[in-house]
């Protein structure tokens, strides 16, 4: 195995012509005259096993710049190349000469792991699953039938149910392999794109608001562009845990920015969400159930230790000092603040043993040396853990993302892996997700070992992992209710029963009363905020002078015009979405994240984004009340809605039945249902009155 | 890592090994040793009837059962007991000094109207537990217990519920307000969840019936006939407690105490006392509701996470905490209700005594907490933290600590044991002590 990635560097643009990478932390410069490939900063290699040389290859740009470089993989527009002397890439295909994708997509598959034919793949997961099942006397559940497959899939892959349409399209296909095409069409879809940002959103903690005036519009629009070029996990995470700049025009820098002032909790959600290392207590003590010790989390914590992450009050008047502005005329709060929330590396490192440390390793107030945790005796010789935080201090948060995301890091493929599990089954093969500390508590330890290879096998390629998942007979098999008592680990006879997430029931409601159609709404803030963006280390004084005040006004607040720029409701794609009953009916991943509080959104569960993985499924008094009499009845039964509407062109009792029946449930009325709903028709039971009954059944809002 | 299972206690082991099995259902709904039923609802206010001493005090220790209802204050993000109920001259001093009160101590002067009532409060200055991370130190004070693997600890409220029964026959036994409920119930039915209100001047929203044309009866017999294949085929707790939660709503809607939740009956006068803020019209919604026999309300705050601009924070934030709660202190009072009503000021943990910037650092080694009212004494200062309020110099207190006295208060049986199926006993305060001394 070659390691590659120790010698990493911050490549600049130009390096076509200059196979000698630079000074590698000169700001890049728009000179506009070369037309270089975009630098790579934060981008890391795959670890490959040795390469085919055919992977070699001298790419051009139409300038005639060119670089002799390795092809390490291929991402959606974008290669990553190693030159002989390990200087790693990110070039832009689209800005290189055609034939070098042509290259790069025949060479990509041959880089790639074996690659295996998702059926394949799933029938090995049903192989472990089923010796587990056999081992306890169990079997697996019967497979589910066609409507209530349809069902299940639209629900979990684009976050909503399937339309009467779409289940008559299904029921109609006559393909042996319509299931699998169809998870292939899904996993392409917009729906897709939606779905997968509110479940990331619940992990990241994904939030508009950053306080202070600091909006996460750009970082938000990044992580959409992210799943919609399938963007794999590792790289993802990498340039999330690296990237530099402010937050009004880089993306990634919003993960860090999103607990600005507060690095070690940044941190230690980090270790949770990304490794399952449950070590939030050792922040401030030994932790007393694992092995972690308030050292380790220092240690860990040092690897940011050079990193600056926000912006402090000082800053604020130390900037409105040096530009010589009048205190009272410029925007203090928002725009400021806006402005300089940005990540910065440091010479130095700043971290040190808090005051109040009270073990004998170490003296309050000494620095800390970064050192990272271990699992087993065996990390010692893992590729993952070597030539790390030995460097300068400013090297130590890349060395840390490159051990964070590397392949053969002892969690990083388990813990993601063992979180997709759980979307699609109910419940993970260890739970709790945020704790993989010791692998052999999972229910089943050798699923787990087995899908965190996978991951592996896919390169973290969250779609055609999920591909797999969705393929197993496991996933396509009847769901069984929540265990109760004492029955031992649950052994996946099949999904769980799961009650919808609030994002899917909310997208299902809207599809009743827009359509599929809905995927069309778009929202666009980023552009807006990218026009607050104000180089304040770059541009010269006065620009930035003038730049704050016209966007300012006295009391610091932004000036109406900028505010309505910003502003939700008028930034969307594809028009504006309909507002009935004073909602906008647009997707949950397209409205403000998180809801509001009194939001039907956060009344069903979604969460507050404070704390990660707490979108709840509990009921409660609220979510009734409002199926039964609120706003969200209203919509659905108005005439106005898709579905009333559908219903008032069918003149047939029978037909309108079955029309809200597979609408709100995907499937068709039992015999006795039909006979028994017509009676009640002819007793003045209306079209409206049995949307309002299906909308409040609980077969409407579970997961079958 | 070593191996974690060779390092622990056998106490610890037997915990890892049931979060092991526990950890492939979910959140587990025990089957409970004690039912409700086995103490009843009328036995317990009355000490002498109580069904279990708690605690091991004698019969004759004051304030049991004193409480029949109970307000909790929730300070989300950390309150700073020196910029509030312990302030300190010297390096620790914040923005603001002490001033005195109508008592014979002294609190912040970012607290104005809470010393015009301070000779009604009983401020804890020595609480001390070592969680300093926001999740876990709100769990950890919203239950007594520290959250461990995927269990569910209940809040007092649903303890409460359990050993006393619903303390009305239509409204809940517990509603959390300007939050949402968030699991208040714990390992007990999901019913016994908290109704949050999340806006208080809206009140309880959607309870006016849809009018169809068929009665909701008629229709949610249908529902029950459209969903009845799906019900047989799942026997699942998330269905059950749906199911639960329609019969709930349904008698909620009929209820003749609805009027509880509309804030717009109160006089403007009072309304302008407790303050315009959203914190202030949740501790008026919260009198209305406890007035009426909703018996636990927890109302909650945010903005206490104050590592920048503290200053700015306690003059908006605190200043909204200060005129609301000396305003429900005043108006219990006013209506003799503050002698059987316990209202609790609780945070995750303090700030730390080291002012620097402009704001603080998370604290969970000393900070504050206050109660008032039934049974509680009054004017009264417990325990002590040390010159620089970094330490606790006497009487530290736990929250588990503060669990059993306001459990003891409520009139719970706290030695009483809700077993797991694992064999793992539950308590109310995770088998702590209620402080007596905090009972006159």
């Amino acid at each position: 195995m070659r390691l590659r990635f120790s010698t990493l560097t911050i490549a600049l643009a130009g390096v076509l012509c200059n196979l000698s990478p630079v000074d590698a932390k000169q700001p890049t410069k728009e000179s506009g005259a070369q037309p270089a490939p975009e630098p790579a900063p934060t981008q890391k290699p795959v670890l490959q096993k040795s390469l085919p040389t055919s992977a070699w290859h001298v790419w051009s740009d139409a300038q005639n710049h060119s670089i002799k470089a390795e092809l390490l993989y291929l991402d959606g527009d974008h290669v990553g190349v190693q030159t002989e002397t390990g200087q790693f890439y990110r070039l832009n295909l689209t800005k290189l000469v055609p034939a070098d994708r042509a290259f790069a997509e025949k060479a990509s598959r041959l880089l790639s792991g074996p690659k295996i034919p998702a059926q394949e793949a799933a029938a090995k997961i049903d192989t472990i699953l089923e010796a587990a099942l056999q081992k306890k006397g169990l079997s697996k559940n019967a497979p589910l039938g066609e409507d209530q497959f349809l069902r299940r899939l639209y629900i979990d892959v684009v976050g909503r149910i399937p339309t009467a349409k779409e289940l008559g399209a299904f029921r109609d296909d006559p393909a042996p392999d319509k299931r699998a095409k169809l998870i292939d069409a899904l996993l392409a879809s917009e729906g897709y794109h939606s779905q997968q940002f509110n479940w990331l959103a619940d992990m990241l903690r994904v939030k508009d608001d950053f306080g202070k005036g600091v909006k996460a519009y750009v970082y938000e629009e990044w992580l959409k562009e992210q799943i919609a070029a399938n963007r794999h996990w590792d790289a993802l995470v990498y340039e999330m845990m690296t990237a530099e700049g402010r937050l009004t025009s880089t993306g990634p820098v919003g993960y860090l920015l999103r607990d600005r002032g507060m690095p070690l909790d940044n941190l230690s959600n980090t270790l949770t969400t990304f490794l399952g290392a449950n070590v939030s207590c050792a922040q401030c003590h030994d932790h007393p159930m694992a092995d972690w010790t308030q050292r380790n989390f220092y240690e860990m914590a040092a690897f940011f230790g050079a990193t600056e992450q926000g912006f402090s009050k000082q800053d604020l008047s130390a900037t409105v000092k040096s530009l010589g502005l009048d205190k009272n005329k410029i925007p203090k709060k928002n725009v400021l603040a806006a402005v300089l929330a940005k990540v910065d590396t440091l010479p130095e490192n700043k971290l040190t043993f808090p005051k109040d440390y009270k073990y004998t390793d170490a003296k309050p107030g000494e620095p800390v040396q970064p050192k990272l945790i271990s699992w087993t005796k065996a990390d010692a010789t893992n590729p993952a853990f070597t030539t790390l935080g030995k460097g300068a201090p400013k090297q130590w948060r890349e060395d840390f993302a490159v051990w964070l995301t590397h392949p053969e890091n002892p969690r990083f493929a388990a813990a993601i892996a063992n979180r997709l599990w759980k979307r699609y089954f109910g419940l993970a093969v260890q739970e709790p997700v945020s704790d993989l500390d010791n692998l052999s508590q999972a229910s089943n330890p050798e699923l787990l070992n087995h899908l965190a290879a996978e991951m592996k096998r896919v390169h973290f390629d969250l779609r055609e992992f999920q591909r797999v998942l969705l393929n197993t007979a496991a996933y396509q098999a009847q769901a069984n209710p929540v265990p109760k008592g004492d029955d031992g680990p649950y052994l996946f006879a099949g999904p769980l029963l799961r009650r919808m997430s609030a994002e899917q029931i909310w997208d299902s409601v809207l599809t009743l009363v827009v359509g599929p159609e809905l995927d069309r709404y778009k929202l666009k803030r980023a552009e807006a905020m990218k026009r607050l963006d104000i180089p304040l280390d770059e541009a010269p004084p006065a620009e930035v002078k003038a730049k704050l005040e016209a966007l300012g006004q006295k009391n610091g607040a932004l000036k109406a015009k900028a505010k309505q720029a910003i502003a939700p409701e008028k930034t969307f794609e594809g028009g504006i979405p309909p507002n009935f009953e004073g909602l906008t009916l647009a997707r949950a991943s397209e409205l403000p994240q998180p809801s509001s509080e009194s939001h039907f959104l956060r009344n069903f569960g979604q969460s507050d984004r404070d704390i990660a993985d707490t979108n709840s499924t509990e009921g409660g008094v609220p979510q009734i009340l409002m199926l039964m009499n609120g706003e969200i009845q209203k919509v659905v039964t108005s005439p106005n809605s898709l579905l009333m509407k559908e219903a008032s062109k069918r003149s047939d009792p029978t037909e309108q039945i079955t029309l809200l029946y597979q609408s709100f449930l995907g499937r068709s009325p039992a015999p006795s249902e039909q006979e028994a709903t017509q009676t009640m028709y002819q007793n003045g039971l209306t079209a409206k009155d049995l949307a309002w009954v299906l909308l409040n059944t609980r077969e409407f809002l579970f997961i079958q | 890592m070593k191996d974690p299972l060779h390092k622990l206690c056998p106490e610890s082991r037997r915990l890892f090994l049931e979060r092991c099995a526990r950890a492939a259902f979910g959140v587990s709904l025990l089957p409970l040793l004690d039912t409700p039923s086995a103490l009843g609802a009328a036995a317990t206010l009355d000490p002498a009837g109580a069904p279990a001493r708690a605690g091991g005090a004698s019969n004759a220790a004051p304030g049991f059962g004193s409480a029949k209802r109970i307000i909790v204050l929730r300070l989300d993000g950390g309150m700073s007991h020196i910029d509030t109920f312990d302030p300190k001259q010297g390096p620790s001093k914040g923005p603001k000094g002490a001033i005195s009160t109508k008592a014979d101590f002294q609190i912040s002067e970012f607290l104005p109207h809470t010393a015009q009532v301070a000779a009604k409060l009983c401020v804890i200055r020595s609480m001390s537990a070592k969680v300093g991370v926001h999740q876990s130190a709100r769990y950890l004070m919203r239950t007594g217990f520290e959250p461990r693997g995927t269990i569910k600890h209940p809040a007092i409220g649903a303890w409460a519920q359990h050993y006393l029964g619903p303390s009305h026959d239509t409204l809940p036994s517990s509603v959390c307000i300007n939050r949402n409920s968030d699991h208040g119930n714990g390992f007990f039915p999901a019913t016994y969840t908290p109704l949050p209100v999340i806006d208080p001047d809206a009140g309880l929203q959607h309870s006016v019936p849809y009018s169809g044309i068929k009665s909701i009866e008629e229709r949610l017999k249908l529902v029950g006939q459209v969903d009845s294949t799906f019900q047989s085929r799942f026997p699942d707790e998330n269905v059950g407690a749906y199911n639960d939660f329609y019969d709930t709503t349904v008698r909620l809607m009929k209820s003749k105490e609805l009027r509880a939740f509309d804030l717009k009956m109160e006089p403007e006068a009072l309304r302008a006392a407790y303050g315009e803020s959203k914190f202030g019209r949740g501790c008026l919604l919260a009198r209305r509701l406890v007035e009426n026999g909703v018996r636990f309300v927890e109302v909650s705050s945010g903005g206490w996470d104050m590592h920048n601009n503290l200053e700015d924070a306690m003059e908006d934030t605190g200043a909204e905490f200060d005129q609301a709660f000396a305003a429900l202190v005043s108006d219990l009072d006013s209506r003799g209700m503050l002698q059987d009503t316990l209202v609790a000021v609780t945070t995750e943990f303090g700030r730390k005594p080291d002012f620097s910037g402009s704001g603080r650092g998370h604290y969970p080694t000393v900070f504050s907490t206050v109660l008032a009212g039934a049974g509680i004494k009054r004017g009264f200062v417990y325990g002590k933290s040390d010159a620089g309020g970094g330490k606790v110099e006497e009487h530290p207190m736990s929250i588990g600590e503060l669990h059993a006295s306001i459990g003891w208060a409520a009139g719970l049986p706290l030695d009483k044991v809700v077993t797991s199926p694992s064999g793992r006993p539950f308590t109310v305060g995770n088998q702590s002590r209620p402080v007596h001394a905090l009972f006159a």
